[in-house]
Parts: C-alpha cells; sequence; structure tokens
C-alpha cells in the first residue's frame, strides 16, 4: 500500500466511523444507565431523515441537523416512557420502535420527495483543520472532512469527563450498576434513565444527520441498514468503556472501509467476512476470550 | 403457578384494542397520502384473503412466525431471552438448501426427501442457539447480546455462501447469474396441503399447529416445563432445589434453536426454494416479536403469527394495486407492538392482582 492509497484509507475509515462513534458514543450512555436501547437504529434514521427534510426545505444543512435533533426528541421520550414509566421490555420496544420509523420514514420520504427518488440535497463540504493541509498525501487526503466528524472530539471528551469525573455520571453508573443503591440514597433512577435515553436520542441523531446531509446529501429509505446495531456492537465490544468503543468504531469503520479498498487494490477477500468482521470481534470479546467483559448489572432491566 | 389471570375477555381485547387502534392511525395516514382508503383497505384485504394463493401465502408466512414465537417462549419461561430467531433461520435455511442439493436426499422414499433436509436444518439451528447458551453458562454472557450477535453473524454467512461457488452458489453460466443457490428438486419441497400450486399452503402449516400443542403440553404439563419455571422464578433457588441450570439452559435454548432452523427450513423448502442474500430478511425479528407479545402463551403465538402474516401479505398487495407503500404496515406494525409493549404493565397487574 503505497503512502497516498494509507491515507486515502485512514479518511475514508475515519468518515465510516463517524456516523457509529456518534451513535455508540450515545448507546453507551444509555446502556451505563442500564437501558439495552436497541432503538438506536430507529433514532438514527430519524436524524438522518429530518436532517434531509430539514435541509431540502430551509436550504441550510445546519438548520437540517437542528430538525434532526429536534424530531428525535419524540422518539427518545417514547423509548423512555415505554421502558421506565411503563415497564415494557427494552427490546420489544426497541425492535417495535425501528419498525415504526422505518415505516414513517420511508412513507414520509415518498410523500416529500416522491417514489424512489434520491433528490440531492443541500449537505456540509468538506473542512480541513487549520495548518494540516500542508502535511502530504495525509493533508489531502485524510484530514479533510465534514466539520461534524471533528465536533466527536469534544464531545467524547465531554461524556468521558460527565461519566468519570461527575457526580451526574457516578449516579448515571450506578442506575446501571445498582439501581435500588441510587433509589435508597434519595436519587431518582427513574430521572436519570429519560436523561441518558434523550441523550442517547440526540447522539444517535448526529450520526443519523451526518450519513444524510454529511456524507452522501441525500436520503435513501432505510439508509442506516443496519448502523445502529453495529453501534451496539461496538458498546459490547468495547466492554461498556469510553475508549475501546471509540476505537471498536474505528476497527469497525476500516473494516468497512477495507471493503470499498481491497477489490481496488486488486485483493479478493470475501467482502461477507469483512462485514461479519464487526459483530464476529464483538462475540469474541463478549465470549471472555479477550480479557474480562463487564457489563452493567442492570442492564436491560426495568426498575423497580 | 397459581397466578390469578385475568378474565379472557380481557387478555384478547387488549392486543385486539391495540390492532384496531393502529389501524385506525393507519387508515388516517392513508387519508393523508391522498390515496382512497376504501380503495387501500380493499386492496389490503384482497391480498390478505382474497384469494387461495393470498391465504396461503399469509399462512405460510404465519407458520414461519409461529415457529420463532415458539422458539422465543420456551427459553423465556426460565427466564432466558432468545432474539436468535433471525439467525438460526439463517443457518437452517444454508443446512437445508446444502442438504437437499448435495446430500443425495432426492431420491429417498417415505418424503424422507424433504425431512432430512429440515431435520439438518434443525440440527444447525440447535447447535447455533446452542452455542448461545454454552457461552451462557461458561462464561457467563448475556443471552441477549449473543444470540443477537450470532444473528448477525449467520445472516452474512448466508451471503456468503450464495456468494462463493466453493459453497451454495449456482454454477457461473454467464455474468447474469444471479448470486444464488440452486433451486432445491421438487421431491426435497415441503408438499402442498392442496397439491396445487395456486394455493401453495403446505403440509407443514397444520404441523406447526401440532407442534404448537407440544410445545403447549412441554411447558405447563411436563417436568422439564416445570424446572423452566422455577428457573425463570428463581434461579438461586431452583439450583439449591437440585435442578441442574445449566443442562436445563443448554437443553432448552437447542429446543428453542430447532424451531428456529425449522422456520428456515420451512422458509426454503416451503416457500422460496433457493437460498438468496437476505433470505431472513426480518422474518426472524418479526417472529421474535410475536414472541415477545404472546405474554408466554402458545395460543398469543399462533394468534400474533396469523395476524402478522396476514398484515405483510395484504401490505404486499397494497402497495401493487393502489401505491400506497407497504412501509405503512410497518408503521401499523410497529404501533401494534408499542401498543401492546406499554399496556403490558397494566396486563401484569391484573394478572397478579
Amino acid at each position: 500500500m503505497t503512502w497516498d492509497l494509507f491515507a486515502v484509507f485512514l479518511g475514508s475509515t475515519i468518515r465510516l466511523a463517524a456516523p457509529l462513534l456518534f451513535a455508540a458514543i450515545g448507546e453507551l450512555i444509555s446502556e451505563r444507565a442500564g437501558v439495552l436501547n436497541m432503538s438506536v437504529e430507529g433514532m438514527m434514521l430519524t436524524g438522518a431523515f429530518a436532517a434531509a427534510v430539514g435541509a431540502a426545505m430551509t436550504g441550510s444543512p445546519l438548520l437540517g441537523v437542528l430538525a434532526g435533533l429536534i424530531a428525535v426528541l419524540p422518539v427518545a421520550l417514547l423509548q423512555a416512557v415505554l421502558t421506565n414509566a411503563l415497564k415494557a421490555n427494552q427490546i420489544v420496544t426497541g425492535i417495535g420502535i425501528n419498525i415504526l420509523i422505518l415505516g414513517a420514514t420511508t412513507l414520509g420520504y415518498r410523500e416529500l420527495f416522491g417514489n424512489r427518488s434520491e433528490t440531492q440535497i443541500p449537505g456540509f463540504g468538506l473542512w480541513t483543520p487549520p495548518g494540516l493541509g500542508q502535511i502530504p498525501a495525509l493533508g489531502t487526503q485524510t484530514f479533510p472532512q465534514v466539520w461534524l466528524v471533528y465536533l466527536l472530539i469534544p464531545l467524547a471528551f465531554g461524556v468521558w469527563f460527565v461519566l468519570a469525573r461527575t457526580g451526574l455520571g457516578v449516579a448515571l453508573r450506578a442506575a446501571g450498576d445498582a439501581p435500588l443503591a441510587v433509589a435508597h440514597s434519595g436519587v431518582r433512577v427513574g430521572a436519570l434513565r429519560y436523561c441518558a435515553i434523550v441523550a442517547t436520542g440526540l447522539f444517535a441523531s448526529l450520526g443519523g444527520a451526518f450519513m444524510s446531509v454529511g456524507d452522501i446529501h441525500t436520503f435513501t429509505e432505510g439508509m442506516t441498514n443496519g448502523a445502529g446495531y453495529l453501534a451496539i456492537s461496538a458498546v459490547i465490544f468495547g466492554n461498556w468503556r469510553l475508549g475501546r468503543t471509540v476505537l471498536a468504531c474505528l476497527i469497525f469503520g476500516a473494516a468497512k472501509a477495507l471493503q470499498f479498498q481491497l477489490p481496488a487494490m486488486g485483493i479478493h477477500a470475501p467482502s461477507a467476512l469483512l462485514i461479519m468482521m464487526p459483530y464476529l470481534l464483538a462475540l469474541i470479546a463478549v465470549a471472555g476470550l479477550v480479557g474480562r467483559q463487564r457489563a452493567p448489572a442492570a442492564l436491560a432491566r426495568p426498575f423497580p | 403457578m397459581t397466578l390469578a389471570r385475568p378474565a379472557l375477555s380481557l387478555r384478547a381485547l387488549v392486543p385486539l384494542g391495540a390492532t384496531l387502534a393502529a389501524f385506525a392511525v393507519g387508515l388516517a395516514l392513508i387519508e393523508t397520502t391522498g390515496a382512497s382508503p376504501a380503495a387501500a383497505l380493499g386492496a389490503f384485504l384482497d391480498g390478505a384473503f382474497g384469494t387461495g394463493y393470498a391465504i396461503s401465502a399469509s399462512l405460510n408466512r404465519a407458520a414461519v412466525y409461529a415457529l420463532v414465537g415458539f422458539g422465543f417462549i420456551l427459553p423465556a419461561r426460565a427466564g432466558l431471552t432468545n432474539v436468535g430467531g433471525e439467525g438460526q433461520i439463517a443457518v437452517g435455511g444454508i443446512a437445508a438448501t446444502a442438504v437437499a442439493l448435495y446430500g443425495g436426499v432426492s431420491g429417498l422414499p417415505l418424503g424422507l426427501a424433504f425431512v432430512l433436509p429440515a431435520l439438518a436444518a434443525m440440527v444447525a439451528g440447535a447447535l447455533w442457539a446452542g452455542l448461545a447458551a454454552v457461552l451462557k453458562t461458561r462464561a457467563g454472557t448475556n443471552e441477549v447480546i449473543s444470540t443477537l450477535l450470532l444473528s448477525f453473524i449467520a445472516v452474512w454467512m448466508v451471503y456468503w455462501s450464495v456468494q462463493s461457488e466453493a459453497l451454495l452458489r449456482q454454477p457461473m453460466t454467464s455474468g447474469a447469474t444471479l448470486p444464488e443457490s440452486l433451486s432445491i428438486p421438487d421431491a426435497t419441497q415441503i408438499p402442498l396441503l392442496t397439491g396445487d400450486y395456486s394455493a401453495p399452503v403446505t403440509v407443514g402449516a397444520p404441523f406447526v399447529l401440532v407442534l404448537g400443542i407440544g410445545v403447549y403440553l412441554l411447558l405447563a404439563r411436563s417436568a422439564f416445563g416445570f424446572r423452566l419455571a422455577l428457573l425463570g422464578q428463581n434461579p438461586t433457588a431452583a439450583a439449591r432445589a437440585g435442578i441442574a441450570v445449566e443442562r436445563a439452559t443448554i437443553a432448552v435454548f437447542l429446543i428453542a434453536g430447532a424451531l428456529g432452523g425449522l422456520a428456515g427450513a420451512y422458509m426454503l423448502q416451503g416457500d422460496q426454494y433457493a437460498l438468496k442474500a437476505g433470505f431472513s430478511s426480518g422474518y426472524g425479528f418479526d417472529g421474535l416479536v410475536v414472541g415477545l407479545l404472546a405474554r408466554g402463551r402458545v395460543a398469543g403465538v399462533i394468534a400474533g403469527a396469523l395476524l402478522f402474516g396476514f398484515l405483510r401479505s395484504g401490505g404486499i398487495t397494497m402497495e401493487m394495486v393502489t401505491g400506497v407503500p407497504t412501509a405503512l404496515v410497518q408503521i401499523v406494525q410497529g404501533l401494534i407492538v408499542v401498543f401492546l409493549a406499554g399496556s403490558a404493565l397494566w396486563l401484569n397487574r391484573t394478572e397478579t392482582r
């Protein structure tokens, strides 16, 4: 692999990992609070759809992202009310919401843009952080990215800081590990989980918006195509830790980039193996073959 | 277990109410898209019940959902969650295809030609689910996570096996050869109940009903079912009472996986006849929802399977005839799930009162 090709590979790895990173960081917040939020797929799709519609109607991709953030709120609240107030099974509500959103966005898109059209919508251009453009190869092939990618850096640090260094983070993690103890200390587990699910929704929506107005500048039906489940796998492979989750997303992004790059380099690997790899890695991790795996103790259990 | 159950009427009325409410939303949505709700509903009913073919297609679909649903409620009795129906269908489909095409079974008498591939599918599904059970008992891996991951892996294994000629892809005769397996021989197809392709419901559909009775007896009348229920109520107490928790866990997952594998065989040998990428496409997750909403009851699984089976078939015709996208059916289906999941708390309360 030449230096140039490697720079292209790095660039597409980051671009393909970006939506996963948003969704997985968001999903991590919910899971640490004890909610296995399967609806992250639907939340991403909501973000992608609303951002596309918002951008098309206002002509501004930024307003599109904002529309995505607003549109995901009712979805997140639905998930939160069902799993907290009504104590519904987290998996069934997640799958139900995903089916519902897939149907609703498909119907909505056809109503607004006509059957099966792939209308170009206003999207973000590429941006290179100042000073990095001069680096050979990397400067032209890797660093020019949609600015949302660079937003991930402060967001990830922010989430790390809140989870690891603040009282809110302690309470949030305790809601996932020992909800009864949290309740006994006078903090409301339900309120923490509501906040966590809404945060997941906002992050997932950014991931979806990145796909539509950031990356390909159009919306296609069901365009998230399992990215939400991939994000859940990344959290599992990341052992419910932020650093490892980020690493998992980058590995998954690299696997996806290789699907496109290997044939271009004349190497024929079975693409199914590359697509399957993230799930295989997550399974190997969760089977305890690479160090001890520790899921939040109360994951997927309604409280009380 | 001597929990007081709510009156039958309540148990039936809540799902019925949820379904009707979801349908009402669906009809209102059709109105907003500018199509005629009456025409769409007519096409929908025609697609679900209009012809022998429509009814047959819906029943075949329902049979698959029911098998996956049974595979969910069995482990659920022991407090275990099998969300791997999709993967069990996929590996079942691969095994059934391999045996039907290359197992030399098509000449066998006594129906062995179609029974053996189905048995192979059951073994494959059982092993696939058994893997999750072994991970659970040996490494403590959460079965929700392992069965989910195993599903995605299996789905891509199907893709792989139909992409590679070394596996199940049909021989490439031209550039236009589709990435799918050869069609399985006639003898390996599940026989039709009517003997007529214009109403292609298979003998598998009544067999699934018989299996349902078996699942009911296993859960309600057998010592194994009793052990599962104890395990579900309190695993620690069950272990103290001398129940081999690991063995029961593995056994119930093997049975559940076998049912999921059989669902894959049913889809392949009773409906699609050739393995394609995306073979299982959503059947497993729809079936999972059927199982979840059945609240542990065999009758609930069958009712849910019929509802979803007819819904999907009707939706496809509705799109073809009136142009109302089948996405609308997804909305209705999603709403039913959300409504029913939301009413679970209330039903549980009336149940334990």
